[in-house]
């Protein structure tokens, strides 16, 4: 809405949710840097405050928020016009573009997993203002827009797309293979169509016009299927928000709506076809003990955890929420030299939360969030679906 | 089946959070559903059972039939006060208090509180006006004036302590670190503060306050204690941190951050509820519903010019009068009548004048709690959200 930010009280819930300001004092707060400031912004007046970069866009104070304020997506919105109007930094134009750093990567994946570790690349990307603190996630030539892109018998009674992503498709394809199968061992017809980037990393990197193409293009796939009967499911949480709330909301592309509405999080799927009967699963057991960060962009998605609500149907295992903390990485943010002390902070945090649970794994939804806290916990990560899938192997075989 | 709740709690404020507690203790499967974070957050932490006089307990008899606490009955307020206690040690932020005894808390404009359970924090910050008291504050520090303090006490003296960063947050985070808590203990020390009491703002860390206060304690050997401050108030949010962990390990389903959008309902009885979303709405389906929604200030009640409306499930709301008859001419002065707005409810807390009866309601959108009034914000929440467990988690 666009007076959305007439509501605010001035409580400051949102303040205390907020990760960047707690750690970075420059960053002051999605109250002063949304209802606030908004107060002070016109059509031809753009923010002039360089710290409207920092938010990182984890939506936490949308989440918090009592009064219905979007703080995140006044600040969102500022981001854009601020990048429209400010001289962009290499390192933003560079991973606004990750489907192409991707695509490139992949090709050429076995020179680009060993370049990435020596010192003098390293310091070669810090020089350009990328930072080096995390090992780079290894690239594959085999990606998932170059495997087989259907599985499943065509008459079954229900057909799901699979909007993989850019982290499943680069670099982890052999889980989204085993996903691709997983969905069809449940009696589905799956299909994997050509697809580009959600279009949240140039979003979020401030390219909004880069960020409505891949929209527009995604949308125009995926709405071809959903006009067939088929149901869209995602299992990356921030391709799911790109989907289901910046495709009709703030990047309003044509048949937006229309994905938003038949776009599926992977594990709300399978309840659902528990839910119908359309599945009657036996879960075998796996004795761990989980440690499970919840995403971001999962409490914004606003539909529960449904993955956490699987797990419990799974004999032995011991999960252990984790959501009040932000890993700091979010995406891209965190691999900008001018934002790594910040994520590096929140990863020390949101490490140590795990580590007090002393698990036995960790798991989290989103491929970033893997990625910095195995860093900062020292735990290896998992998906969620890769226990779902364990649990499940009978009906997979 | 997977889909269909024991009870669908919707607010996840003091007394829905307690509700929620009370019935996955009783074994039952719950999902809290909350449009956001409450008004605990930006609460004192302290629990306010009843101001009036020195036993809130023995105080309910003096209020008006109508009010709530009566549906509850005093030894269920105080069952109900013991439970939060018992939840708030297991989640490591214990309280202190006796549920038959007020206490007087420092504030930061320098005056009293009268309030009954307090985080451990807060254990010393009722003294007599002869000891001698020692303010600390933080350079810079926002909203916390301690002069306001020391000019109220003859017996008082102040320091203040450079932590580098001048928010409440970002102090209390720099209080989880180690060598912080170092540095601040050994300048106390160097301070030579006379013997008495050491009063300092509630910045003592995110989540383990009562062991960074038990720690300069011991180091100082004096009695510490925090003073609330204006919001962002790390108290409330450790109280409201603590009793959302205590969900998260029962298992209870939170869905939080959306308004509800449409509710179901088949006869006497509803089924459903969604949330607004930007795409297809999240359903959450349950056996039986309790409104936890809050005030005018939370959102569960919402007033026009004339009239009020209670936003979920659009129940009638008890009203006092016409607009005219809302407030008191003097602001400042107690108990504006429009407080008394809200639900009436039976005694099984369910809504009067309605055919549903698988909803229940509870906390501060009562009609007749008048929180302000008689100062029992957390008392009424905790006590009503367990009562209206209590009958909605009975086996039929
Ligand atoms: C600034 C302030 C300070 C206070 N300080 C104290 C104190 O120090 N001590 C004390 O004892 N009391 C205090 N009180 C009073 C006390 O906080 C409240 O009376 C009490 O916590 C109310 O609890 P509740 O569960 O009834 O409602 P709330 O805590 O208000 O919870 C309601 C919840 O419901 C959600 N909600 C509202 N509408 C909807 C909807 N349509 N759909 C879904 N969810 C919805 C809200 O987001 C909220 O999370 C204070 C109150 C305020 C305003
Ligand atoms: S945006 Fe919302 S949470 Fe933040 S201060 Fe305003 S009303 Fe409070
Ligand atoms: S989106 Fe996240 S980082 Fe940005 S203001 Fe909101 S809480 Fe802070």
């Amino acid at each position: 809405m666009e007076f959305d930010f007439q509501h605010c009280i001035r409580c400051t819930i949102c303040v205390a949710n907020c990760p960047v300001s707690r750690v970075n004092p420059e960053f002051p707060g999605p109250k002063q840097a949304g209802p606030d400031a908004e107060r002070f912004r016109s059509d031809d007046e753009t923010s002039i405050d360089k710290w409207i970069r920092l938010c990182n866009q984890c939506k936490r104070c949308e989440v918090a928020c009592p009064y219905g304020v979007n703080p995140a997506e006044i600040i969102l919105r500022e981001q854009v016009r601020y990048g429209g109007k400010h001289f962009r930094p290499l390192a933003s134009r560079v991973f606004a573009n990750n489907y192409w750093l991707g695509a490139v990567s992949s090709v050429i994946a076995p020179v680009v997993n060993s370049l990435s570790p020596m010192k003098f690349i390293k310091r070669l990307l810090n020089v350009f203002g990328i930072s080096t603190y995390l090992p780079f996630p290894r690239f594959h030539v085999h990606t998932l827009s170059r495997s087989w892109r259907w599985k499943g018998r065509r008459r079954s009674q229900k057909k799901v797309v699979f909007f993989y992503g850019c982290f499943l498709n680069y670099n982890r394809p052999d889980l989204g293979r085993n996903i691709r199968d997983f969905l069809a061992s449940l009696g589905l017809r799956v299909i994997m169509p050509g697809q580009v980037c959600c279009g949240l990393p140039a979003l979020g990197n401030g390219d909004i016009e880069t960020a409505r193409k891949f929209a527009r293009k995604n949308a125009r796939i995926l709405a071809g299927y959903i006009d067939r009967g088929y149901d869209v499911i995602y299992s990356c949480t921030s391709c799911g928000l790109a989907l289901t709330q910046d495709y009709p909301g703030i990047l309003d592309v044509p048949d937006g709506k229309k994905v938003s509405e038949n776009s599926y999080n992977l594990h709300e799927y399978v309840l659902k076809l528990m839910e119908e009967h359309y599945i009657e699963p036996v879960f075998e057991s796996f004795h761990r003990k989980v440690a499970y960060h919840i995403p971001c962009h999962l409490r914004a998605l606003g539909i529960g955890y449904p993955a956490a609500k699987l797990f419990e149907k799974i004999p032995g295992l011991e999960t252990h929420i984790l959501e009040d903390n932000c890993c700091g990485l979010s995406g891209s943010y965190g691999f900008k030299r001018s934002n790594e002390e910040t994520a590096v902070k929140l990863g020390i945090i949101a490490g140590h939360a795990i580590k007090d649970v002393d698990p036995d794994m960790l798991v989290s939804d989103c491929g970033a969030c893997r990625m910095q806290l195995a860093h900062f916990s020292g735990i290896s990560a998992v998906d969620p679906s890769e226990i779902l899938i364990k649990s499940l192997k009978r009906e997979t075989q | 089946m997977s889909g269909t709740y024991d009870v669908v709690i919707i607010g996840g404020g003091m007394s829905g959070m307690m509700a929620a507690i009370a019935l996955t203790d009783m074994g039952r499967k719950i999902a809290v559903v909350s449009r956001g974070d409450p008004v605990c957050c930006l609460s004192t932490g302290c629990i306010d059972v009843l101001a009036n006089g020195n036993d809130p307990l023995e105080g309910i008899g003096s209020l008006p039939d109508n009010h709530p606490y009566h549906l509850v009955g005093k030894d269920a307020v105080k069952a109900s006060l013991e439970m939060f206690k018992a939840v708030m040690s297991e989640e490591g932020g214990a309280y202190v208090g006796d549920a038959h005894a007020n206490r007087r808390i420092l504030t930061p404009l320098g005056r009293h509180k009268v309030t009954c359970l307090v985080p451990g924090t807060m254990e010393f910050a009722d003294f007599h006006s002869d000891e001698y008291i020692h303010v600390i504050s933080f350079n810079k520090m926002k909203d916390f004036y301690p002069n306001y303090i020391t000019s109220n006490y003859k017996n008082a003296g102040c320091s203040i302590f450079d932590a580098g960063i001048s928010t409440t947050i970002g102090i209390a985070e720099r209080f989880e670190n180690r060598q912080f808590l170092e540095g601040f203990i050994s300048w106390l020390k160097g301070l030579d503060i006379p013997e008495g009491r050491i009063a300092i703002p509630a910045v003592l860390g995110m989540h383990f306050a009562v062991d960074v206060c038990n720690e300069i304690s011991v180091e100082l050997g004096r009695n510490v204690f925090e003073i609330p401050t204006l919001p962002p108030s790390m108290p409330g949010l450790r109280l409201f941190g603590a009793l959302k962990n205590a969900l998260l390990k029962r298992g209870v389903d939170l869905y939080w951050g959306k308004e509800i959008y449409s509710v179901e309902k088949s006869g006497s009885q509803i089924e459903a509820v969604t949330l607004a979303g930007a795409g297809r709405s999240a359903r959450v389906q349950g056996n039986a519903f309790i409104l936890a929604t809050g005030s005018f200030v939370s959102g569960g009640l919402h007033a026009s010019m004339d009239t009020a409306r209670e936003t979920v499930f659009d129940l009638p709301v008890y009203l006092p009068g016409k607009r005219k008859s809302w407030f008191n001419d003097d602001f400042f002065a107690p108990g504006h009548a429009i407080e008394k707005s809200g639900i009436c409810v039976d005694q099984s807390f369910r809504p009067v004048d309605t055919e549903i009866d698988n909803l229940f309601v509870c906390g501060s959108i009562l009609a007749f709690s008048e929180v302000m009034k008689y100062s029992c914000g957390h008392g009424i929440a905790i006590a009503t959200g367990v009562a209206a467990a209590n009958v909605c988690g009975e086996p039929v």
